[in-house]
């Protein structure tokens, strides 16, 4: 059994903008697959994103999946663990003030306390005692709430699948994190500049053995990475919960199961 | 005529009292029978981990006894194609069951180093329409080292016939519809031909298997 995850975190965790703003020069330079040559209707941009896909696996290959290998080698458990505490305490601004737009109060308010309690580590320690779960939400999910539509999927060099519409909610993301509004000494300014770049390596480093299966062991590493990132995303902007025997897939999709009968 | 009206209603209300706890025992056995297949496969593979000796072979063959004993194989390996099935020869889709056994295999038995240590909790059930019962669980690291994992079990409890796991979504993923949407891919690429699936599934086969 395994769990393979894209790097679809990275949006919350510590976005950049020279991506961002790379992801913009290179779609814009960039003519629509015709319909007859997608593998998926979603897909609009398919022969360049499979272009920045190779790119970003070379990336991977040359940089990433070496760093998180010998991050997951010689970091102990404990110093990773602080550092997603901290990856996690630096997105509950954007948790905070997202959940109030979508209606989530009570969410905004645990993600509040969250960031209030855990700012004396700057969150590397989880001091907070309660065991209920602050739920991620970011403005690519808001602008889902409000029914922008998704627009088409991208991948963006770097960062890895996005859709138009959680691309723009990156941007507006990244100008919530902490750091970027209250943090003016040169500490914040490293810890800052750091977020990125050590976001990816956690989260390469906490889906290694899962993230390989798809890139090395997959029929078509790229298709399966479009999935899982819809997949992902659907579950989050819908609030579907496992432990509730909730499903991450439609219905509809089982449906034409049974319409054949051969 | 009062009477017989009586009569009419008093029929109704007596078949309404009949049926209607019929259905519902009916939904619940449904999803009395789901949890306890789960609760079997759970306790058959503890078993077997128990003994487990990291040979390849034995996993392998373990594995290919609980997808023929739990799993509706039939089923999943048609969903798994799309609606690019039905454009199969029955030659084609003979030989793509057979390799679409042989990948699943393949990356179960390649994952299977991850299902040590951990500890299976049992969940709710819920009915989802009138052909799939879905069962949850956390998979829980006994050393406390990787986070507890939530799973659904998607059961396929046909009216008549035992029921039969049809789907695994691990963290709200569905393993199936990941792997049907990266078949349907493959086939498109190539113009709608399912020989190049088959084709696709043969190179992978044939490529050793890259471990971490």
């Amino acid at each position: 059994m395994t769990v393979c995850l894209v790097p679809y975190c990275m949006q919350r965790r510590g976005s950049s903008t020279p991506a961002i703003a790379m992801a913009l020069l290179v779609l814009a330079g960039c003519s629509s697959t015709p319909p007859a040559e997608r593998s998926d209707s979603r897909d609009h941009y398919e022969a360049a994103n499979r272009k920045v896909f190779a790119f970003n696996m070379g990336v991977d290959s040359y940089v990433l999946e070496p760093v998180a290998s010998g991050y997951r080698n010689t970091v102990p458990d404990g110093g990773r663990a602080a550092v997603d505490n901290h990856l996690r305490w630096a997105s509950m601004p954007s948790t905070a003030i997202n959940s109030t737009l979508q209606g989530k109060y009570e969410n905004a308010a645990l993600a509040t306390l969250n960031f209030l309690v855990n700012g004396l580590t700057l969150g590397f320690a989880d001091l907070s005692e309660d065991d209920q779960e602050v739920h991620a939400e970011d403005f690519g999910q808001t602008l889902a709430a409000y029914d922008v539509p998704e627009g088409s999927y991208m991948m963006v060099p770097v960062l890895g699948p996005r859709t138009a519409r959680s691309l723009t909610g990156d941007v507006v993301d990244f100008v919530m994190n902490p750091l970027q509004v209250f943090g003016t000494s040169n500490a914040a300014d490293t810890l800052r500049t750091a977020q990125a770049p050590v976001g990816a390596v956690t989260f390469r480093a906490n889906n290694f053995d899962s993230f390989n299966d798809v890139k090395y062991n997959s029929l078509d590493p790229y298709a399966r990475t479009r999935s899982v990132y819809y997949q992902t995303r659907i579950s989050l902007l819908e609030d579907r919960v496992a432990a509730s025997a909730g499903s991450a897939v439609s219905e509809d999709e089982f449906d034409s199961l049974f319409e054949v009968s051969e | 005529m009062m009477f017989r009206r009586h009569v009419i209603a008093v029929g109704m209300a007596s078949l309404g009292t009949v049926l209607l706890p019929a259905g519902l025992v009916s939904a619940d056995e449904r999803q009395d029978a789901a949890s306890a297949l789960i609760d079997r496969m759970i306790a058959d593979l503890k078993d077997f981990l128990a003994t487990d000796t990291g040979d390849v072979e034995a996993r392998a063959a373990e594995i290919d006894r609980v997808l023929g004993t739990y799993f509706d194989m039939e089923t999943i390996t048609r969903f798994s194609a799309g609606q690019y099935w039905r454009v199969a020869d029955t030659a084609q889709r003979t030989e793509y069951s057979g390799l679409f056994r042989d990948v699943l295999c393949g990356t179960i038995v390649r994952n299977f180093d991850q299902l040590d240590g951990l500890d299976y909790t049992a969940g709710a059930s819920s009915a989802k329409g009138d052909k799939f019962v879905m069962v949850s669980g956390t998979f829980t690291d006994t050393k406390g080292v990787r986070p507890p994992v939530k799973v659904n079990w998607r059961v396929l409890t046909p009216e008549g016939s035992p029921p039969r796991v049809f789907d695994i979504e691990i963290e709200n993923l569905s393993l199936l519809v990941t792997q049907k949407q990266e078949n349907i891919a493959v086939i498109r690429k190539n113009r709608g031909q399912f020989t190049a699936l088959i084709d696709a599934m043969r190179a992978r086969l044939d490529t050793p298997v890259h471990t971490n």
